[in-house]
């Protein structure tokens, strides 16, 4: 269960440490006016100390008004069911490459709900692949990352 | 063009998928073509998508855009009581007169806005910039605080990278790869894309598919009989383009719209419950405010929704700068552009009345197959952008950010908005700068600049003013 409060905090957060980070970085380029005109730092500094005190005021206003619950278990299980696997997908692309993640993806995806039979996932994750190949590679000849894998096997 | 808008309709279906993400998916694969070619196929996914999103709003109750949601609200229940046809007939009429409103509009006043725009010099420019995004905040409807973060995290990615003035390398926190800096299509894809896909499966999509056969006469039949919701058409397509031009968005005019109407309607007790008016009024004004967003676009450089920000990233990856110049220097391109669009929005009228049954049927494919190709589509869309597989992470993370904003609303264009031009409205900025060596004054020069600055400010406190008025309104009758 998660309540707004927690939700508006860690994003009030997300967005403070994000503002914060910018402030200092600007500050190795220069801020202010030098002979070259404005300093390359100047513009995000000030963007940066925007997003930080507007975070602030975001965190205080959620902390004393949102109350209610925005999730509840069985939403956060469902966007966990979806969003691990995708989380796992990407991570997989630089080891095994793009081709095979994604015909792996929709299998477990497929297999998982246990809606129709293995062969036919398999057959939706292979077309899923070939598909992308066929789009991709051969119609606008971009190359998709084949992975540490492909390297290996020299595709 | 019919395959441009036949993939909007798809990408205006499908919930998760909405015009900014779709256009920019297909962005990476128009770098070969014609800059011609590739806008009309752009901008006709655009109307594709407008029109989809509307479809499954009524048959389905699930707005496939954000800019739909208003459509549910009588659509449904028009077809719910078996008047499929009628529901769609009259939102796609109505749809189809607030789009040729947009597109009149650019017609007559797109080259004498790039005149006017041409006496422009950096400080106007970036006065332009101020009172678009100072609008953003006084009228997006969205908590200003938080319109102002979402507005500013977008300068700060504009940021990242080499600074075109200096030269000097900005923010990449010591990752080498952030050097060619953060490309708006990657935010796009994660905000939206993956963001609405987090968001659509949180509720359980169930589909309750009303039957979706199409009866032509009754087609022409309530086209017909629309010239009697003159009034209506007419004030929705004014709030639209109103709305368009500045950049409140076609989600918002869709609501505003809907609200007045039912203010002012004589059947305002029929809202909610299948009224014509209450499917006229936001389908002209979405489709009013979609096309007319693309009038400060082309004509100032400035766009008017988060789709016409992909649109414009994309014209400035082809090599086109959008803005005054493109009036004389691409004349071909901008009237054949234009011409497209008359074009465009019947094509797409016919198209998505002949396959409505298709589409329809493509809802009934469950959630969780249609879930992992958009986020296959997405990750594939990102990496293609630049060959970047950091640009594939950084869209996950987007992903994630764009649904807590989407959870907390957090209005996710000015973000778009703010990557695509934060650029050159810091350049803007600094040339002002190098002008009046380091004075503000520069903004107060003249009338025309003063003006606009003045008018931006007032947009920008425009909302706190509001809320005093509304908290000390709400107080004063509990004192008595």
């Amino acid at each position: 269960m998660v309540s707004g409060r927690a939700l508006e905090t860690a994003t009030a957060l997300l967005t403070g440490t994000f503002g914060a980070a910018v402030v200092i970085s600007s500050l190795d380029n220069g801020i202010g006016w030098s002979a070259a005109g404005v300093d390359a730092g100047t513009f995000p500094f000030i963007v940066g100390l925007i997003i930080l005190s507007g975070s602030v005021f975001n965190l205080v206003q959620g902390w004393l008004q949102a109350r209610d619950i925005v999730l509840r278990p069985s939403e956060l299980k469902r966007l966990g069911i979806l969003f691990i696997p995708a989380a796992i997908y990407v991570g997989l692309i630089p080891l095994i490459g793009m081709y095979l993640a994604s015909a792996g993806y929709v299998f477990g995806a497929l297999a998982w709900h246990k809606r129709g039979s293995f062969i036919f996932s398999a057959v939706a994750g292979i077309g899923t692949a070939v598909a992308l190949y066929l789009i991709f590679e051969l119609t606008f000849q971009v190359s998709l990352p084949r992975g540490a894998l492909g390297d290996v096997l020299g595709f | 063009m019919v395959i441009g808008v036949l993939l909007g309709i798809l990408v205006g279906v499908l919930p998760g998928l909405g015009a900014p993400n779709g256009v920019s998916l297909l962005l990476p694969l128009t770098f070969g073509m014609q800059p011609v070619s590739a806008i009309i196929l752009l901008s006709s996914m655009y109307w594709g998508a407008l029109f989809g999103g509307s479809v499954t709003s009524i048959l389905f109750n699930i707005p496939g855009e954000p800019s739909s949601v208003a459509t549910t609200f009588d659509g449904y229940p028009m077809a719910r009581d078996g008047r499929p046809t009628t529901a769609l007939a009259t939102a796609f009429g109505s749809a189809a007169f607030g789009a040729l409103a947009g597109v009149v509009l650019i017609t007559l006043s797109a080259s004498w806005v790039a005149k006017v725009a041409l006496a422009f010099g950096p400080p106007e420019y970036f006065a332009v910039y101020f009172l678009a995004f100072a609008s953003f905040v006084g009228m997006g409807g969205s908590p200003p605080i938080k319109t102002l973060v979402s507005l500013a995290i977008g300068f700060a990615l504009a940021a990242v990278g080499i600074d075109t003035v200096s030269g000097s390398v900005r923010l990449t926190m010591g990752i080498d790869e952030l050097v060619k800096g953060i490309s708006f299509v990657v935010a796009v894809m994660g905000l939206f894309g993956i963001g609405e896909l987090l968001i659509a499966v949180e509720d359980e999509l169930q589909v309750k598919a009303i039957s979706s056969k199409v009866e032509w006469r009754e087609v022409f039949r309530t086209v017909a009989h629309l010239p009697r919701y003159g009034w209506v058409l007419l004030r929705s397509a004014a709030i639209g383009c109103w709305m368009g031009i500045t950049p409140g968005g076609p989600t918002a005019a869709s609501f505003m719209s809907y609200g007045i109407a039912k203010r002012l309607s004589s059947r305002r007790a029929n809202f909610g419950k299948g009224e014509p008016e209450g499917i006229i009024a936001p389908e002209t004004a979405d489709h009013a405010a979609g096309t007319s967003a693309l009038l400060p676009m082309l004509s100032l450089g400035i766009p008017g929704s988060a789709t016409a920000a992909v649109m414009m990233g994309g014209l400035m990856i082809w090599g086109l700068n959008p803005g005054p110049m493109l009036f004389i220097e691409q004349k071909d391109f901008v009237w054949g552009l234009i011409a497209s669009m008359y074009l465009g929005n019947v094509v797409a009228v016919i198209l998505v009345l002949l396959t409505v049954p298709i589409f329809a049927a493509l809802m009934r494919v469950p959630f969780f197959i249609i879930a992992p190709l958009i986020v296959i589509i997405c990750a594939v869309g990102a990496y293609s952008v630049s060959n970047s597989y950091l640009d594939v992470v950084l869209m996950m993370g987007f992903g994630l950010l764009g649904y807590l904003f989407k959870k907390l609303h957090y209005p996710l264009a000015p973000l778009v908005l703010a990557t695509v031009i934060g650029d050159k409205a810091e350049d803007a900025f600094r040339q002002s700068m190098l002008m009046s060596k380091g004075s503000l004054g520069i903004f107060f020069s003249n009338t025309l600049v003063t003006t606009l600055v003045l008018l931006g400010a007032a947009l920008l406190v425009l909302p706190v003013i509001w809320q005093t008025l509304g908290k000390m309104a709400a107080r004063s009758p509990a004192r008595q």
